[in-house]
């Protein structure tokens, strides 16, 4: 436990440094990316000492990293030229819609798709099995911005039953439960075309390793014990099969946070950090795509960590490995 | 209790278990005994009513009552009232048999009703002799013992009243496995046990009757001391050979050939040493045999020769009185005694070499009347003295094919086609260099071999060898006595063999005869 809290350190560090060092590595010069070069060009020399001196950029490298590790600490992201704000404010403001989005997305799909892939795994090859299965695959045929697009088109345009632009209605004045039944409404198209979107990989994990644990010994002695149906299905070998899901899920925040929830986003005109990282890559706002790959990815250190202490309480033989 | 009545089961028209048929009684501990894959676990599986539930490939006929119930033909809820409560299993010590993601205790407590266990775990768990406090562990954390130990726990905590136990001591030290046959013989009163099982050693300690099983038949079936003290077939005889324990001293042999699986016939002709026609073309049905049930066309293994009541005396000195033997098919008999002690005298008289004052010579359960051709050509014999046995003008091609030259098979072809089949059995050179070398031009051993290949080229059932070894240096010994050990377990050829040294009869035999006085005494190997 302890050997793990130091490897999570050394992650976070890791990060920290290549937040720092990447953005440098990009061509050009900062005073040049905020003024242009022409304004610079026009510059006395004492103006621009001053400017460097201003942004701190006549401090060596080395002592620039410590003050931007510092400022980390302080919770100082920078400040966001075309926001006008500072870094950490903007993101506090798209953070927690993407959360909601993502992690409620992942966990109905989680779910439901390791449900269905437990109950098709058990009738491998029947009627019902065959149809979820080709369904499934059928669906992960698409990409998440047309599934986006065409719920978008269906419910919202079509049949109108559902907001479709941004996270709540602009202007309206709602609060309390009025602004929470609100919220949820414009959420339901969102987290529903998310959900489309993962279920097939939960599913499809779910039932092979559901189809190779039915092959293990202790199914068959768990029949010989005369234990009920249900109870081999989903204690013995559904719980076993979530392990890769578990994994994968793991693994899969990262990338389901940046791309998936980025399309879905736009699609919907949605203010969660999808949005943010795509305005800024627009904007050539550094700062705050800075501060945001740094939220994600310190985001994914957290639910890895929670993930690991998961992973130990699904299959303890991982404890016994450490 | 138990009834097995002409159990069948396939695997995609694969016949695995042929027409079983077998009784339990309550109380009685039963090994299935059998070389991987003759269906035992089958057997097991059908017992427990999972094969066409876990295998959608398989054919079950037959019947199988357990207490009235046909468990073959009985249902979901049926089965499901009869698993665990009435009938349990201990299956087969494998990896992952316990869910690795369970604990030991969750995976106990699900198997009882109710709410409230805590206690009869702990309690049966104690009895297997396992910590009752490591029942919180998971399955990787503990030895194969204590995984076997958890088993049977599991299996004997409802109190079943049959329990199946599958491998339940293989892949465990000695001293485990000591341990936990006294557990199950503890655990098992009033119980009916089926054992299945490959470990002779465990089979012999813990039950009373015995079930042989050769590709998915039984072969042989009857009390455990009485197959194991004189086992009656040849594959029964074969097992318990191939199987190293304190108290054989001679050496291991197996059983020729590799399981193979037969269609048609006795599923184990291909490798039986006395197969006939028959036991190709049909299987041969269990039958009762004197103290056990046997399946064989020719009764068990065969006798090959007896003796009855032979006497000698030269000059009123009586060197054999009233002497009897019996020879089977694949079986070494030693005659054990001093010089002078009449061994030779015996051996003479077993070949016609002299005659008997009185008594009988049975070969193949015919009384031998006339020594000809036919007598030789069964029974053949190796001499003493190696230099004397064999001619010195004879060169090696024409001294092992002498035999075939007196029974009037004189075509060059096969002569040298059939020299050549011995030579290379003994293990000699058998190219045209060789067969024309002399007597002189061969060392000791090599002369031994030269011999035993003149015996062997007219396939005898039986040899006699009359100190085959003691004119030879150890080292060259050790290598005949190894190969009449291979040429026996290839051949199933009986033989008597003749010494004085108590460790060569040791070595080699499956029965030693003391002469002594002109007296046989049996001598027990131990």
């Amino acid at each position: 436990m302890k050997k793990r809290w130091i490897n999570y350190i050394i992650a976070f560090f890791i990060i920290i440094t290549l937040n720092f060092v990447i953005p440098r590595l990009l061509p050009g010069d900062p005073l040049s990316a905020i003024y242009g070069d022409e304004v610079l060009l026009n510059l006395s020399d004492e103006a621009t000492d001053y400017i460097n001196k201003l942004y701190g950029l006549d401090k060596p490298v080395i002592a620039r990293y410590f003050i931007y590790v510092f400022s980390i600490f302080r919770g100082n992201f920078g400040y966001s030229i075309y926001h006008k704000k500072p870094v950490l404010e903007i993101l506090i403001s798209h953070l927690p819609y993407t959360l909601i989005l993502t992690g409620l997305s992942m966990l109905l799909a989680s779910i439901s798709g390791a449900i269905l892939g437990i109950e098709s795994g058990w009738r491998r090859g029947k009627k019902i099995d065959r149809f979820i299965l080709s369904s499934i695959i059928f669906i992960s045929g698409f990409p998440a911005f047309f599934t986006g697009a065409i719920f978008l088109i269906i419910f919202g345009i079509i049949l109108g039953i559902l907001p479709f632009q941004g996270a709540v209605e602009a202007y309206s004045g709602f609060s309390g439960f009025n602004l929470a039944v609100d919220f949820l409404k414009h959420l339901v198209l969102p987290l529903f075309s998310l959900v489309i979107v993962y279920i097939p990989t939960a599913y499809l994990l779910t039932r092979n390793s559901m189809i190779s644990s039915l092959k293990e010994p202790y199914i068959l002695f768990a029949r010989a014990k005369g234990l009920t149906d249900t109870r081999i299905r989903y204690r013995h070998a559904g719980r076993n099969s979530l392990i890769p899901l578990t994994t994968q899920m793991g693994i899969h925040l990262a990338t389901g946070l940046i791309t998936g929830a980025l399309f879905i986003e736009i699609v919907y005109s949605y203010p969660g950090m999808g949005t943010l990282i795509y305005n800024s890559i627009l904007n050539r706002d550094y700062p705050v795509l800075q501060g945001s790959l740094f939220m994600v990815t310190l985001l994914v250190l957290i639910v890895n960590f929670f993930m690991d202490i998961f992973y130990v309480k699904l299959d303890p033989r991982i404890e016994y490995a450490y | 209790m138990l009834e097995v009545k002409n159990l069948n089961v396939s695997f995609n028209g694969k016949k695995i278990l042929k027409s079983l048929n077998f009784k339990l009684k309550a109380g009685d501990i039963t090994a299935v005994v059998g070389e991987s894959g003759t269906g035992k676990t089958t057997l097991a599986m059908s017992i427990m009513g999972l094969i066409s539930e876990q295998f959608s490939n398989a054919k079950v006929s037959g019947n199988i009552f357990f207490n009235g119930i046909d468990i073959c033909t009985a249902d979901r809820n049926q089965l499901q009232q009869l698993r665990w409560k009435r009938i349990s299993m201990v299956f087969q010590n494998v990896d992952n048999i316990l869910n690795p993601t369970l604990s030991i205790n969750s995976q106990i407590s699900e198997i009882m009703p109710g709410k409230n266990n805590d206690l009869k775990i702990k309690n049966t768990l104690a009895r297997v002799g396992f910590p009752p406090e490591r029942a919180v562990a998971y399955p990787h954390q503990l030895s194969m013992g204590e995984k076997q130990k958890v088993l049977l726990a599991m299996a004997y905590i409802l109190e079943p009243e049959l329990v199946i136990l599958d491998e339940p001591t293989s892949s465990l030290d000695h001293h485990t496995r000591n341990n936990l046959i006294d557990i199950i013989k503890k655990m098992s009163s009033g119980r009916a046990v089926l054992i299945l099982t490959h470990d002779l050693d465990t089979v012999r300690k813990l039950t009373k009757k015995t079930i042989m099983l050769y590709g998915g038949s039984i072969i042989e079936a009857g009390d455990t001391e009485a197959i194991f003290s004189n086992p009656r077939h040849p594959y029964t005889r074969g097992l318990l050979r191939s199987f190293p324990s304190t108290d054989r001293t001679k050496d291991l042999q197996g059983i020729r050939g590799k399981p193979e699986f037969v269609e048609e016939g006795c599923p184990f002709h291909p490798r039986c040493t006395q197969s006939i026609n028959i036991c190709r073309i049909q299987k041969p049905p269990l039958d009762e045999y004197e103290d056990r049930m046997l399946s064989c066309h020719r009764g068990g293994i065969i006798p090959l020769l007896e003796v009855k009541d032979v006497s000698k005396s030269y000059n009123g000195l009586d060197v054999l009185k009233s002497v009897s033997l019996n020879i089977y098919e694949g079986e070494t008999v030693t005659l054990l005694g001093r010089s002078g002690s009449g061994k030779t005298t015996l051996a003479k008289i077993i070949m016609g070499l002299l005659k008997a004052d009185s008594g009988e010579i049975y070969l193949d359960t015919r009384q031998v009347n006339k020594w000809d051709f036919n007598f030789y050509s069964r029974v053949q014999m190796i001499f003493q003295e190696v230099a004397s046995a064999i001619s010195h003008r004879l060169n090696v091609f024409e001294a092992v094919t002498e035999p075939l030259v007196i029974q009037k098979i004189t075509e060059r072809k096969i002569l040298e086609e059939e020299a050549k089949k011995v030579l290379s059995e003994v293990q000699l050179p058998a190219d045209h260099d060789f067969l024309r070398l002399y007597p002189h031009h061969l060392s000791g051993g090599e002369l031994q071999r030269i011999v035993i290949a003149r015996a062997l080229i007219l396939s005898p059932g039986l040899l006699i060898a009359d100190e085959p070894t003691s004119s030879l240096d150890a080292s060259i010994q050790a290598k005949i006595l190894k190969l009449l050990n291979n040429i026996q377990e290839e051949r199933g050829l009986g033989m008597l063999f003749i010494t004085h040294d108590l460790g060569v009869a040791r070595k080699v035999s499956d029965k030693i005869l003391k002469l002594d006085n002109g007296i046989i005494t049996e001598e027990r190997i131990k």
